[in-house]
């Protein structure tokens, strides 16, 4: 009876010690999966960062060149002002001297 | 150079009709000779497309600017007038060349300065592109009154004098100056009650009190010479004080700068004093609207009217327009007949809905020559070292400054002035003068007339 129940407790721990062989290879296993999948993920943010810094240059790009084209529209609303105020003053110019002229041809 | 290059392409596209009118012609003559329904059919297409080739060739002839040598005249003041016909007169197109100036065009072909700015909007009178293309309104329409003696119209700033001789009827037709809004020239019937050659002027009270106010006193009569306003000829009128006269201002002529009297250039006036005897009837209208026809079109020219008197000539033109479309039974186009009223060119627009043809041909622009020397056209003289010059302004602006020289020039009488620059300084110097005292004349005349205040030094 006794050898029955130590070859039972035999077979258990040779069954538990075959399991837990298998189970540390698991672990490993996972373990270095998990280890791939940080990878993955460190990757995946450092991508998302540099995609993230990528889209804040595009970005401050764009608002440089909106803000030069702001700057160049504005400039050009101002040459525009400046050349309808010379037109303004020339046809004002010519106005006058026409006034003058038709005054002088009274008697 | 767009004209010219039209005017190529459509040589060019005449002459392919002409041979394409040729080919089919030949073709036609074969298929003559062949006598199934199915050849007959095509000898008949080309027929029509023969035909249609040479309305299209006329049609090109007609409508479009055919390249060709430009007039080197046209006639400005006398017209025979065509029974049942309003309209005399050729529209014309002439280039400018450097340093013409509007007022010298228009003197040269008997038009006021009125007309030629009106009939050019956004031209500069006085220092108009080199080159520029200005239309001449040399067509009328004769006033809507009796055709006989000398018919004024204000509006339009135009003499019209009518003579019979037989059956015919002739109109010659001069420019003039009119009477200011604060001193109108006065309307309605008068005649020619004398004629003086070299007249005196006897200076009008309110006028020797405006040039006293101006510190500019006047002699109560200045004798004939250049200083006189009354030019060479005098026609005077039955309406005490008011005289058709010609003017030592000739620039002034389209302007309403007299006192009421008529001005005409002193070539007209000449003309006008030999033709129009004593008693020669005088009227006197304002008629800014005229309604004409001629060929069979209707034309209607328009001029900007008197402040005070637009609408009421309007409703007039308005029942003379409706009442030809109803007695003719021809349509107006009355979009064009509004475009017109609106621009005010002064110059005859057709009007009439159907458009095409022989008349609107007459309507197109001839292309002038120009003459070298306009008429009367100021002579500009060079600088010289040894004279007295009046400095009238020194500007940065460069047509500024030919602006100003332009209008010394068209004084009258004649100030000789010219733009001397040097970097972005423009110098309108009047001169030279052989003395002091004439520099120091004209240096206070460009004060009093221009408000300059000039300064003289002799070079």
């Amino acid at each position: 009876m006794k050898k029955m129940i130590l070859g039972l407790c035999m077979m258990s721990v040779l069954a538990i010690g075959i399991g837990g062989c298998a189970t540390q290879k698991d672990l490993e296993a996972v373990q270095a999966r998990e280890k791939a999948i940080a990878a993955k993920a460190d990757q995946a943010a450092q991508d998302a960062e540099d995609a993230r810094m990528a889209a804040d240059e595009a970005i401050e790009k764009a608002n440089v060149a909106i803000e030069r084209a702001e700057e160049a529209e504005q400039r050009a609303i101002e040459r525009e002002r400046i050349a309808a105020e010379k037109e303004r003053m020339a046809e004002e110019k010519a106005k006058e001297a026409d006034e003058m002229f038709k005054k002088s041809m009274k008697k | 150079m767009f004209i010219q290059k039209t005017g190529q392409l459509v040589i060019y596209g005449l002459a392919r009709i002409n041979d394409c009118g040729d080919m089919i012609r030949k073709r036609i003559l074969e298929r003559l000779l062949l006598s199934n329904r199915f050849h007959l059919t095509i000898v008949l297409m080309a027929i029509l497309f023969a035909t249609g080739c040479a309305d299209m060739r006329g049609y090109l002839a007609k409508s479009l600017p055919l390249p060709g040598y430009p007039e080197d005249a046209i006639q400005r003041n006398d017209f025979v007038v065509a029974k049942d016909e309003d309209v005399i007169g050729r529209l014309a197109m002439i280039r400018l060349e450097r340093g013409d100036t509007l007022p010298d065009i228009a003197r040269h072909f008997s038009l006021g300065i009125n007309n030629i700015s009106a009939a050019n909007p956004g031209v500069d009178i006085w220092v108009p592109g080199a080159w520029e293309r200005i239309l001449l309104p040399l067509n009328f329409i004769l006033p809507d009154t009796r055709h006989n003696g000398i018919v004024i119209n204000l509006a339009t700033m135009r003499l019209f004098y009518y003579q019979k001789n037989g059956n015919r009827l002739a109109v010659s037709t001069y420019p003039v100056g009119v009477g200011t809004e604060e001193r109108p020239t006065p309307m309605g019937e008068m005649v020619i009650t004398r004629k003086k050659h070299r007249p005196t002027w006897y200076v009008p009270a309110s006028i020797a009190a405006d040039h006293r106010k101006k510190g500019d006193p006047l002699p109560p009569e200045v004798p004939p010479g250049p200083l006189n306003p009354l030019g060479e000829y005098a026609l005077y009128l039955s309406e005490p004080s008011y005289l058709i006269h010609g003017t030592n201002k000739p620039a002034s002529i389209g302007l309403r700068a007299t006192n009421g009297c008529i001005r005409l250039y002193p070539e007209d006036i000449e003309r006008l004093f030999e033709k129009a005897p004593v008693k020669t009837p005088v009227l006197i209208v304002n008629q800014p609207y005229l309604v004409g026809r001629r060929d069979g079109i209707v034309y209607l020219e328009a001029h900007t009217p008197f402040q005070e008197s637009g609408t009421a000539n309007w409703k007039k033109a308005y029942a003379k327009l409706k009442h030809i479309e109803k007695q003719s039974g021809s349509l107006l186009d009355w979009k064009k007949v509004k475009e017109v009223v609106i621009e005010a060119r002064g110059i005859p627009v057709p009007v009439s809905a159907d458009r095409d043809g022989v008349g609107m041909a007459a309507a197109q622009p001839i292309r002038l020559r120009h003459p070298g020397q306009l008429f009367g056209q100021p002579e500009i003289p060079a600088f010289n070292t040894d004279a007295w010059y009046v400095l009238a302004a020194s500007l940065r602006d460069k047509t500024d400054a030919q602006r100003l020289a332009a209008i010394i020039n068209h004084q009258g009488p004649p100030i000789p002035a010219g733009v001397l620059s040097e970097g972005d300084r423009h110098r309108v110097l009047a001169g030279p003068f052989d003395n002091r005292r004439a520099a120091k004349d004209a240096a206070k005349r460009l004060k009093i007339d221009l408000e300059l205040d000039a300064v003289l030094f002799e070079t």
